[in-house]
């Protein structure tokens, strides 16, 4: 095995993340399959419906590369939501509740990257339990039911279509491009880079790594908060349990994508493709009609699957 | 004896963590219950308590296994709810309970070998775990319903010689613990190993002989063993099979042994500190209750004092 | 007379370069066996793996003929290997008993761990060596020399027949090396090997009865002691040309870049003054861990020292620096710290050596400015340091040490910092890399660079550097000009105060 794993090509290949073959894989099942669905119409509504995930993978990537992780997703897509869906605000414009959204996911973003830099605090504990309370306290709020409904424009401006595709897709992918620019272009991505590949180096070659970590949760909330406000558009009504269940496909996306902590390989576009294999996946379950617990064992299975890949390649290196 | 007291109090000078804090807070939340609500003393309450705060003290106890050696088992709330659901199988006790350990063991070996052989983080493989335990237990169960075993049931009600069942079964649990974590060359050598980890030594114990892999795969499979053994008295009290009664069962267990005093780092913690720990939040949600909080509330307190006790610990690492 | 046992041409590699190329070793029973040489000449490498920790390239290990191997510390220790390391890797949080037995801790009748039997056996091991120190004693709450004397109490307990002490006495006093000689003349008299480890030459003098010396990785031979003096010894050490080596020194008339005042490491040390000018080189020499590394880094804010002042160019530093910000800060004064462990606190192994150099020019910069493309001074870098690489998108890990230092260094350079403190320019590095760094220093000085360098080569400080100061127990004790310096004057100094 150490033999094969040594040879160039298939070291060539290894170095290719698991999510462009997986995704090849799945489009092919689909295509031989399943023809009638290949068309952009289908595809576009099927790829709609992952855009929450594809934002929120955009953040969680930062914060992996980082060596970080941040599982608090899924409580401030529950906030935003309950925000907008409770009718506390009622009335009130479409730019009032992106920012207010905005700022309360970049200041839950601030707090979980205080308390993971500056505090040293286990990131996993941190960020679930930031997620817990958030959960917690929407439902106390809405006595555990769901809220209300959701301003109706939310609902129009999802549905709008640029050419054939459709809006939230076209700013999941501007948003990716804006990610890919900015960790390839800026100073901060090479603090970036220098902080994933070795902390220790990194604080001796005068990165400020404290602030790069808090920064890169601080802005990974900021994106979550982007997240829920498509999440909210999508759904078009309040509710208890939206968007739980996003940070962790966030994690498997990434991973699958080819950024597992500190390594950034994939880049932006690993994780994006990661993103569309999920949701290609879900539409090869649905199909063939495998329900809610064969999705979680394929979860499961996939980061298992993606941690095993990197691990045993990180080990022949 | 005043030295004595003084080495109890600095945790530095003992390996057991400040466990002496969390004991004061339980005597603390005790007495203010006490004197606040006349039923938080009778002996109903108090053998409630004891009951419900059983698969939490079981569970804790398995998670402070891999913690000791600076790991962390995020699967022990989906085996908690996957044990439930193999109990209300129709089958009898014989078949079953031995099937559950040996499905927790199994658990516990694969990621214990995925952790050590495959160079995978702790957390992302029991994360990962997680997920897929969680799926399989809704394949066997959807929604709860079923009934466990009689045995499994007679075995948590009702006490002998005047101790209650709950309490025999803590006192069995603490005295195995107790012996594999305190009493045995098993225990010791986790404490090598997690304080080599936490020292940034990785190597430390190894060169000292100590066959790390083994240990490590091993502490695995008992935190998810004593999860089993903490989904097998739940089923007896539930009576039957639930897929989400071990939901978020994970985080308590940690909040549990991370006030008992024992560091996330690895290394240091004692036994005593994780079932003090342990009360502690029983006490806390008792006292919800007694109070009439509302769940939700309960939930986010339980967040806020996780984020509170591992915030007070310090480390040098950053991130993960 | 049959030896114990025979290590017959031993490689092995790290990475790009050679630790070990083809070195034989014999112990015989009954005799006290000194390996020397520089550092970084290969000895602890050898020693690890006599110890099992690591496995040679090439190469066998006898005993009485038969060929043996150690996968791991286990099976050595099995054979009836013990060993004392010089990294300290006592485990902090179990007590000193619980450290002495580790991996074969005595048990009772129910399987648990008999800790009064560890406790009286280890009380009584350590009353052997002559130190007080109770077995119930946590690891963490020893001093430096206390948890040496457990480590050494730890390996010469044992049962083995062959023991290897590697630098055992760093932190020890004179009055502790004499009781740490007893037992191992104790030892040798029961008929044990002991292999030596030290460079204080008085002690080789007095306990061995052989040597072996080693230089960059190879053999140089095995004498008996009887037959050498210390200065034959040192010449079969170092045995090259220093002129080859080492770049001519310039006139050195700067203005002070870098002045210390009063400068006291900890509550008890002597407090010192130590100034840097600009144009010249400067070493910090001693034996090693007298306090050179905690001054050096507690300019970075990574040791919090007692008092002092420092001033950088006419700026004073607040003392204590702040850890998680110092190196920032001494970077915007124009002052590089280049730390010793090249691999884990120097360079990124895994990206690109474009990547570690241009850090240095994006460090400076406001985190959400745009990256300036720096490949014209990357290839500036790669071309003056002579760096040989694929080019300038490999990673670091393809390079041979020397490469990576380099690159290292070049990070700093083409920072055009004023102020360079050094902690080992060259560990590591073999001889060619060596001289190309020693130039590329002075060339730095020469145009205005200031330079404070430690290393725990003598030889290399009195080559490179204009100035010594001779640092022992956390405070200065000597200065003088590198021309008239020598190695047995530097160790003369530190040993006389």
């Amino acid at each position: 095995m150490a033999a094969t794993l040594s040879n160039p090509i298939i070291k060539r290949i290894l170095r290719i993340p698991p999510a462009y073959f997986v995704f090849a894989a799945l489009l092919l099942v689909l295509v031989i399959l399943r023809p009638h669905m290949m068309n952009a119409n289908v595809m576009g509504i099927f790829i709609r419906q992952i855009v929450p995930l594809g934002i929120l993978v955009l953040g969680q990537l930062l914060v992996m590369r980082v060596k970080s992780i941040d599982l608090s997703g899924g409580g401030i897509i529950l906030l935003i939501n309950y925000f907008i869906s409770s009718g506390h605000f009622s009335g009130a414009s479409l730019s009032f509740f992106s920012v207010l959204a905005l700022l309360t996911g970049t200041l839950i973003g601030v707090v979980n990257g205080y308390l993971i830099a500056k505090r040293r605090v286990s990131a996993v504990i941190v960020t679930l339990a930031v997620s817990i309370i958030l959960v917690g306290f929407v439902q106390f709020l809405s006595s555990g039911k769901p809220p209300g409904d959701v301003p109706t424009l939310f609902g129009d401006l999802y549905a709008t279509k640029i050419g054939p595709v459709p809006s939230p897709v076209i700013l999941w992918f501007f948003l990716s491009l804006a990610m890919w620019l900015f960790l390839s272009r800026t100073v901060f991505g090479r603090y970036v880079d220098s902080v994933g590949e070795n902390t220790e180096a990194a604080h001796f070659a005068g990165v400020p790594v404290e602030r790069t970590v808090w920064m890169a949760h601080a802005l990974a909330g900021f994106i979550a908060a982007i997240a829920a406000l498509v999440q909210t558009a999508s759904i078009a009504v309040g509710s208890v349990r939206v968007g739980l269940d996003l940070p962790i496909l966030a994690v498997a996306a990434t991973i699958l994508g080819g950024v597992v902590f500190g390594r950034g390989e994939g880049g932006v576009w690993g994780p994006f493709f990661g993103v569309l294999s999920f949701a290609l996946l879900f539409v090869v379950m649905t199909t063939f009609s495998i329900d809610e617990p064969g999705k979680l064992i394929a979860q499961g299975l996939i980061i298992l699957l993606a941690a095993i890949f990197y691990g045993v390649r990180a080990k022949q290196s | 004896m005043q030295t004595r007291l003084l080495k109890l109090l600095n945790a530095k000078t003992s390996r057991q963590g400040l466990w002496i804090l969390p004991l004061l807070m339980a005597v603390a939340i005790s007495a203010v219950l006490a004197i606040q609500t006349k039923e938080f003393a009778g002996t109903e309450n108090l053998t409630n308590l004891v009951a419900q705060a059983m698969p939490l003290i079981i569970t804790a106890i398995g998670q402070m296994f891999v913690i000791v050696i600076g790991g962390l088992d995020l699967s022990v709330g989906s085996v908690v709810s996957f044990t439930t659901a193999i109990l209300a199988l129709n089958a009898p006790a014989y078949v079953l309970i031995p099937a559950v350990f040996l499905c927790a063991a199994l658990i516990g070996l694969t990621n214990g070998i995925v952790i050590t052989r495959f160079n995978v983080h702790p957390i992302i493989a029991t994360l990962a775990r997680q997920y897929i335990v969680l799926g399989i237990t809704r394949i066997l169960r959807p929604v709860s319903g079923g009934t466990v075993p009689d045995l499994v049931i007679q075995s948590v009600k009702g006490s002998i010689l005047g101790i209650s069942m709950p309490m025999i079964w803590g006192v069995v649990v603490v005295l195995i613990a107790w012996k594999l974590l305190h009493a045995s060359r098993f225990g010791l050598h986790l404490f090598a190993i997690g304080g080599g980890i936490a020292s940034g030594t990785e190597d430390a114990a190894r060169n000292f002989g100590v066959p790390v892999r083994r240990n490590i795969i091993f502490a695995y499979v008992a935190c998810s063993c004593f999860a089993a053994l903490a989904g097998v008295f739940l089923a007896g009290r539930i009576v039957s099979g639930d897929p989400n009664v071990g939901l978020l069962f994970e985080l308590d267990a940690i909040t549990a042994v991370a006030i008992g005093g024992t560091q996330l780092s690895g290394g240091i913690g004692s036994l005593h500190g994780t079932v003090i720990g342990a009360l502690v939040l029983a006490l806390l949600s008792n006292g919800m209750n007694l109070a009439n909080v509302s769940p939700f509330i309960q939930t986010a307190v339980k967040g806020i004092i996780l984020m509170m006790v591992v915030a007070f610990q310090s480390r040098k690492k950053i991130g993960l | 007379m049959a030896n114990l046992i025979e290590m017959s041409r031993i490689s092995k590699a790290f990475g790009g370069s050679k630790a070990l190329d083809g070195v034989s070793l014999e112990l015989l029973p009954g005799s006290v066996h000194a390996l020397m040489g520089e550092n970084g000449a290969g000895k602890s490498t050898l020693m690890k793996i006599l110890a099992g920790v690591h496995q040679p390239d090439s190469g066998e290990i006898y005993k009485n003929g038969h060929k043996v191997s150690f996968a791991n510390p286990r099976e050595a220790l099995d054979f009836g290997i013990s060993t004392v390391f010089q990294e300290l890797s006592l485990l902090p949080n179990l007590t000193v008993a619980e450290n002495m037995f580790l991996g074969r801790e005595p048990t009772k009748s129910f399987g648990q761990v008999d800790d009064s039997k560890m406790n009286a056996e280890t009380a009584k091991a350590l009353l052997d060596l002559g130190v007080q120190i109770a077995p119930e004693t946590l690891v963490s709450e020893l001093s430096i020399a206390q948890r040496q004397f457990v480590e050494i109490a730890h390996g010469i307990k044992t049962d083995a027949r062959i023991f290897i002490l590697d630098e055992p006495t760093a932190a020890l006093n004179a009055a502790d090396v004499e009781v740490l000689n007893r037992q191992i003349r104790r030892l040798r008299d029961e008929g044990k090997a002991i292999v030596y480890i030290s460079h204080r030459m008085n002690e080789i003098f007095e306990i061995c009865d052989m040597v072996t010396v080693l230089k960059d990785g190879k053999l140089v031979g095995t004498y008996e002691i009887s037959e050498m003096t210390p200065d034959s010894l040192i010449a079969k050490m170092v045995g090259r040309e220093l002129d080859d080596l080492f770049p001519p020194r310039c006139e050195v008339s700067g203005d002070v870049a870098l002045e210390i005042k009063h400068f006291k490491i900890s509550a008890t040390s002597k407090p010192f003054s130590l100034h840097l000018q600009k144009g010249e080189i400067v070493a910090l020499a001693g034996l090693e861990g007298q306090g050179q590394q905690k001054f050096l880094r507690s300019l970075i804010g990574r040791f919090h020292p007692f008092s002092g002042t420092v001033t950088i160019n006419g700026q004073q530093l607040l003392l204590p620096v702040a850890p998680a910000g110092g190196v920032r800060q001494l970077q915007a004064l124009g002052v590089g710290f280049i730390p010793e462990d090249r691999k884990d606190e120097g360079l990124f192994l895994n990206l690109a050596i474009a990547h570690n150099i241009d850090i240095g020019q994006h460090a400076r910069k406001a985190d959400f400015s745009i990256a300036r493309n720096c490949k014209s001074i990357v290839d500036d870098a790669m071309a003056s340091m002579n760096i040989k690489s694929a080019g300038p998108r490999a990673y670091v890990s393809s390079l041979s040490g020397g490469n990576q230092q380099k690159v290292l260094l070049g990070r700093y350079l083409s920072a055009k910092m004023d102020v360079l403190l050094i902690e080992e320019p060259t560990r590591g590095v073999d001889v060619g890399a060596k001289s190309e760094i020693y130039k590329l220093l002075r060339s730095f000085a020469n145009a205005g660079g200031a330079v404070l360098v430690l290393s725990r080569e003598t030889i290399e400080l009195i080559g490179l550097c204009d100035r010594i100061y001779v640092m022992h127990g956390d405070t200065v004790v000597d200065e003088m000009a590198a021309t008239k310096a020598t190695e047995l004057k530097i160790l003369g100094a530190a040993l006389a105060a």
